[in-house]
């Protein structure tokens, strides 16, 4: 919200007090300061100047040589307006400023032969109106030398607060004065609302019936006679300028100005096209339709608010107006609106329809029901100033069901237990009753100039708390927690002291994260990037990797579903590196991936499951031809080899197995898994060519994946030291020549089968096949490991056990022994 | 004899700096140190010395058999060094067989750095699901349905009443209600706002949440607590400051900013986390007793603190996972 400091000046006085610092102070309170505009700093070396002689310039007709005087020094000025003549009071840009239309920067300058140090402006060069006719002439009494923001009255500072959604009672100029005159302790000065009513009363003229008086506890309207409309007069257009609001009409503008004055919304109707000169106040029902002010139809709902006449809707109620009941420049008579409106009543209205104004911003983040009557009245009195016209006496206040203002206790043991910080009793009221709260029991409350008199502050002695009514504009406030915050907010957070009292945990340290902490240095380790990917997918992609959750209001269609899988995000990172020629890529993602169980909208954690996946991905290079390589790409191999190693080291050497299912997944082939005992830890493969393409990757790519809770839960076995091996171990090697559809897996199968324990490794360490071999036939060579752990073994024993895996496999799988 | 082993020494010394290859240097072997070379002639002759000078003498010999010795291995080593360095050269310049290392995502070690300081301090570390009930998002954290307070944070919705969580606060619910006071935890984790992809801000970021419950809990420790994080993440001298604010969740409320002064360009405050006391209302709401206990929540967001801290200025490079910026961390 826009925050002029002229116009804030008019509720309390802070002319001695620099922007800076009440931007810092507003800012640290709560009132964000996001911007500042001043105004005056566009005018930056533009003075009064004082012309005290004009000639013709010796070289051209149009041109004029003039004598300018900034009161301590004169300056040669060239000046091709038409209308300078000597003795006049002008704007002078000196050399060095920047004349604010066009941003051009003045320097010295020869024109047509003669030096001109600055530049006498037209309206235009200043940026404050099209007139370019000739340069301003200002009031002959304006002392030379002074700013010229100061002489045109530009230099207001226009502040740019961010207000939170609990503060609705800042939203106006006296509402931010109001944290002001606490914030420098300093008086608010509200406006006289004085005025001469005729003889007629309001309540004469129109009538007010409210239906509806949950949606809306209270409605106040007053009657303004034979107005003329009009433009405003400027201090009311330059006060709506200032905050970015374009001047429509006296009437209209006096409504504006009133909500930024003091944040009551404020409708003005054209009382003749009110049906029975009557207000009803009802929710639309059969009412569909509505065409509001902004000449739009509505669809309305039937539980949106209305302002209805006699006869039809008028307005949205805390919404818009209708176009049937606008103020034209016809109008003569007027009823002018101030209400409370329920503020999730207006919500859903503003949310449905689409429509966020002015009004319902504030309606639907509570307004001041304390303050309508007086807004009714302010704007009467206002209307009357510039569009003339006789005010109506008395208002009509429809206010069925009348609210007590809350009340609440404030303990100022509970501000220090809070705070760690004691804020002095005198100081806690002082902020309290400058915020208009007011204290009961405290006979010192007739005037807040009053209440402030020292003779005041020794109050409360022996009294730890106190009693305090809440103004109706804090919809905030209601408990002594709320207090405590206004108290500290205004005190200031900067100056409660720093406390360092760093706890001792007298429990088992948890740390939920230190699991997958160690996934990711395992696979750091094992040279693999963390990558992460947006969890948002695409429906037709996400629909290929799982059952996916779509969201209801998504950013894009691209972005509409939530992942089921890693892969596709996996895939999509491959095809951008691809891109920039990025071919060897080793990546791993963790991240939650989210499938949908019920057929039905998700109305429990039981419709959907959210699981913690790993996903590893291999593609491209293992290695680039180098001084010691050779070009080698990636192959399932080294994918199996990755994860072998990070389940080694992850699972403590704990035995896990590998299955080969034959059933084939949708987007993986040469599948295999990993388990421990029928636990499948996860599985891995390659990815179809299908799925590649999709993403318009062109070349292998090899993944693994994990579900990392699943990994979480297989306890990892207990760490127990084993002594080392202090007897030697006995190798054996040897190699078959094979059927080329014999897995090495089922010959170690084999060997196993018909081995005792004393055997405790299988090493294959060559494969190869060739034209001497046979066809169909290859080559597998094995080293076995022979020990016992309390004995040195005997050759006999180791030969017999060989022989035996020899017999097996000659027997078993038709397997020929090389070299025999 | 003495005679005899001096002229010896002096001869071996000749030899020996005329030898200048491995031939001449076998002659000299076998010359002096050989099993009948002059060392062991002269030794054999020990046993014609007289019984008074055989210390004497046999003293002198082992010298100088130490000398020579000595002599010959020192020249012997050297020619083997320079046989070897002439015939098989070691390239020392050429690249070492590099292997490539891993790193972490760097948000997850921007992360890792936070919960380094807090785990210091004696934090635990939990987390929650992503996608959360409206109650553990809004509702326990003192939301009022259909209020303006909503809309600070735009919700990716799945269905009435789930939806993505839009901030680690919910986790808060879910660990207060496993677990009483006193509570010192740090809840990071992703978050989701429905905001349009930009320069600035991302659909989904990450970010972690602090909670401490207890009997003596005050706005003055929160401060404390916080101060010192930004002195051990930024540097002891860096300006901060604590403006109020308002979450729902905690009242009193604020927000912290540090002094973030880009190079050659304009100072200014930048926010980095919200915090305050724990709203009475949301201990109530988890069973409790908010007048016994009082507790502080702090959450901050990891892609912000880790853009100013390696300046980054475009927040969607760190989705893009390019490799030549992955390998840069």
């Amino acid at each position: 919200m826009k925050i002029s400091l002229n116009w804030l000046n008019d509720y309390i006085d802070l002319k001695d007090i620099s922007v800076s610092e009440i931007v810092d102070k507003l800012t640290y309170a709560g009132l964000e300061v996001e911007e500042v505009l001043d105004q005056a700093k566009q005018f930056e070396k533009i003075v009064v100047g004082f012309v005290k002689e004009a000639k013709k310039h010796p070289n051209a007709d149009k041109l004029s040589v003039c004598t300018v005087s900034d009161g301590t020094q004169d300056y040669n000025v060239v000046c091709g307006a038409p209308n300078v003549a000597a003795g006049q009071k002008v704007a002078f840009a000196k050399v060095g400023a920047v004349i604010p239309n066009g941003e051009m920067k003045l320097e010295k300058a020869k024109i047509r032969g003669e030096v001109s140090f600055g530049m006498i402006c037209s309206e235009r060069e200043l940026g404050i109106s099209e007139n370019h006719e000739g340069i301003i002439v200002l009031n002959p009494s304006l002392k030379e030398g002074m700013p010229i923001s100061d002489a045109l009255e530009m230099n207001d500072v226009i502040l740019e607060v961010a207000i939170t959604p609990n503060r609705a009672d800042a939203l106006s100029h006296i509402g931010v004065a109001r944290d002001l005159s606490a914030l420098f302790d300093r008086d608010i000065k509200l406006p006289k609302v004085e005025f001469s009513e005729s003889k007629k009363k309001s309540e004469e003229l129109a009538t007010v019936e409210i239906i509806d008086a949950i949606n809306c506890p209270r409605y106040v309207g007053k009657v303004v006679s034979n107005v003329e409309i009009k433009e405003s007069p400027d201090w009311l257009k330059k006060r709506l300028k200032s905050i970015g609001l374009r001047p429509i009409n006296n009437v209209v503008d006096v409504t504006n100005f009133v909500l930024y004055e003091v944040g009551q919304p404020l409708h003005a109707f054209d009382l003749d096209n009110l049906n029975g000169k009557k207000i009803v106040v009802r929710q639309a029902g059969n009412d569909k339709k509505f065409t509001t002010l902004d000449s739009k139809e509505r669809e309305l709902d039937q539980k949106d608010l209305m302002i209805c006449d006699g006869a039809k809707p008028v307005a949205i109620a805390g919404v818009m107006g209708g176009e049937n009941s606008e103020v034209m420049s016809s109008t003569k008579n007027i009823l002018i609106e101030s209400a409370f409106f329920n503020p999730s009543s207006i919500r859903r209205t503003a949310k449905h329809l689409g429509l966020s104004t002015d009004a319902s911003f504030r309606f639907e983040r509570g307004t001041d029901l304390g303050i309508t009557k007086w807004a009714a009245r302010r704007a009467s009195q206002l209307i009357q100033e510039t569009a003339g016209g006789e005010i109506a006496s008395g208002e009509i206040d429809a206010y069925p069901n009348p609210v007590d203002k809350k009340k609440t206790s404030l303990r100022f043991s509970r501000i220090n237990k809070i705070l760690g910080y004691d804020i002095s009793a005198k100081e806690v009221k002082r902020i309290l009753i400058r915020l208009g709260f007011e204290i009961l029991g405290d006979d010192s409350q007739k005037t807040i100039q009053e209440k402030l008199l020292p003779r005041f502050d020794i109050g409360y002695k022996g009294k730890d708390f106190i009693d305090v009514v809440i103004p109706p504009s804090r919809h905030d406030i209601e408990r002594e927690i709320d207090l405590i915050e206004e108290v500290a907010r205004i005190y200031g957070y900067n100056k409660i002291p720093e406390i360092n009292k760093m706890g001792v945990t007298l429990e088992q340290k948890v740390d939920h994260s230190a699991f997958d902490g160690n996934v990711r240095n395992m696979l750091n380790s094992l040279g693999f990037y963390e990558i992460i990917t947006n969890s948002f997918l695409s429906e037709s992609i996400a629909e290929k990797f799982g059952k996916p959750i779509n969201v209801l209001n998504p950013q894009s269609s691209e972005l509409s579903h939530l992942r089921p899988s890693l892969l596709p995000g996996m895939l999509t990172t491959i095809s951008n590196n691809l891109k920039v020629n990025e071919h060897d890529l080793k990546l791993f993602e963790i991240g939650k991936v989210f499938e949908k169980i019920t057929e039905k909208n998700i109305s429990s954690f039981d419709d959907f499951r959210e699981s913690e996946c790993l996903l590893v991905c291999l593609t491209g290079n293992e290695l680039r031809t180098d001084w010691f390589a050779q070009d080698r790409v990636f192959d399932v191999y080294d994918l199996k080899g990755f994860v072998e190693s990070f389940l080694n080291k992850l699972m403590c050497n704990s035995a896990f197995t590998v299955s080969y299912p034959t059933a084939d997944d949708s987007h993986l082939e040469t599948i295999f898994n990993f388990l421990i005992g029928n636990q499948v830890l996860g599985y891995g493969g390659k990815v179809k060519k299908e799925a590649c393409m999709l993403f318009d990757v062109d070349q292998e790519v090899f993944v693994f994946e994990m579900d990392l809770a699943t990994l979480k839960q297989i306890a990892v076995p207990e760490r127990t030291f084993h002594d080392l091996l202090k007897y030697p171990k006995v190798y054996r090697d040897f190699a078959f020549v094979l059927d080329i559809s014999i897995d090495s897996h089922s010959i170690i199968e084999v060997i196993k089968s018909v081995s005792s324990n004393l055997l405790h490794n299988i090493k294959l360490f060559d494969i190869f096949q060739s034209e001497s071999l046979g066809k169909g036939k290859k080559s597998l060579a094995f080293q076995l490991e022979y020990y016992h752990e309390n004995r040195t073994l005997t050759e006999e024993e180791v030969d017999k056990e060989f022989r035996n895996a020899i017999k097996a496999v000659e027997q078993k799988l038709n397997g020929k022994l090389r070299g025999s | 004899m003495l005679k005899k082993i001096g002229e010896t020494r002096k001869s071996f010394d000749e030899d020996l700096s005329k030898a200048n290859d491995f031939a001449t240097l076998e002659e000299l072997r076998i010359k002096y140190l050989g099993r009948k070379g002059l060392v062991s002639q002269l030794f054999d002759s020990l046993k014609d010395v007289p019984k008074e000078e055989k210390r004497i003498v046999g003293q002198a010999l082992n010298e100088l058999k130490m000398h020579t010795q000595s002599k010959f291995d020192e020249l012997k080593i050297k020619f083997d060094k320079e046989k070897v360095s002439s015939e098989s050269y070691i390239d020392l310049s050429l690249p070492g067989r590099t292997r490539e290392i891993g790193s972490k995502h760097i948000l997850i070690q921007t992360l890792d750095e936070i919960k380094e300081i807090f785990k210091g301090w004696g934090f635990s570390v939990y987390e929650g699901p992503e996608l959360e009930s409206d109650y553990y998002n809004f509702g326990a954290l003192n939301f009022p349905a259909d209020h303006p307070a909503r809309d600070m944070q735009d919700t990716f919705f799945v269905s009435e009443d789930f939806l993505l969580r839009t901030h680690t606060s919910p986790v808060q619910i879910r660990l207060m209600e496993q677990k009483k006071p006193p509570i010192r935890a740090l809840m990071p984790g992703k978050v989701f706002r429905n905001e349009a992809i930009s320069a600035k801000s991302y659909c989904l970021f990450h970010q972690v949440e602090g909670l401490v419950v207890d009997t003596d809990i005050t706005f003055a420790e929160l401060k404390g607590t916080l101060v010192a994080f930004v002195k051990q993440f930024y540097g002891k001298d860096v300006p901060y400051r604590f403006r109020a604010s308002f979450f729902p969740f905690t009242e009193p409320s604020a927000e912290m900013d540090v002094w973030w002064q880009p190079k050659g360009k304009e100072g200014r405050w930048l926010e980095i986390l919200g915090c305050g006391m724990v709203d009475p209302n949301v201990l109530t709401n988890v069973g409790i007793d908010s007048e016994k206990y009082v507790g502080y929540a702090f959450g901050m967001g990891i892609e912000r603190t880790a853009m100013r801290k390696y300046g980054i200025d475009d927040i969607r490079i760190l989705f893009d996972n390019d490799k030549r910026f992955l390998t840069q961390f």
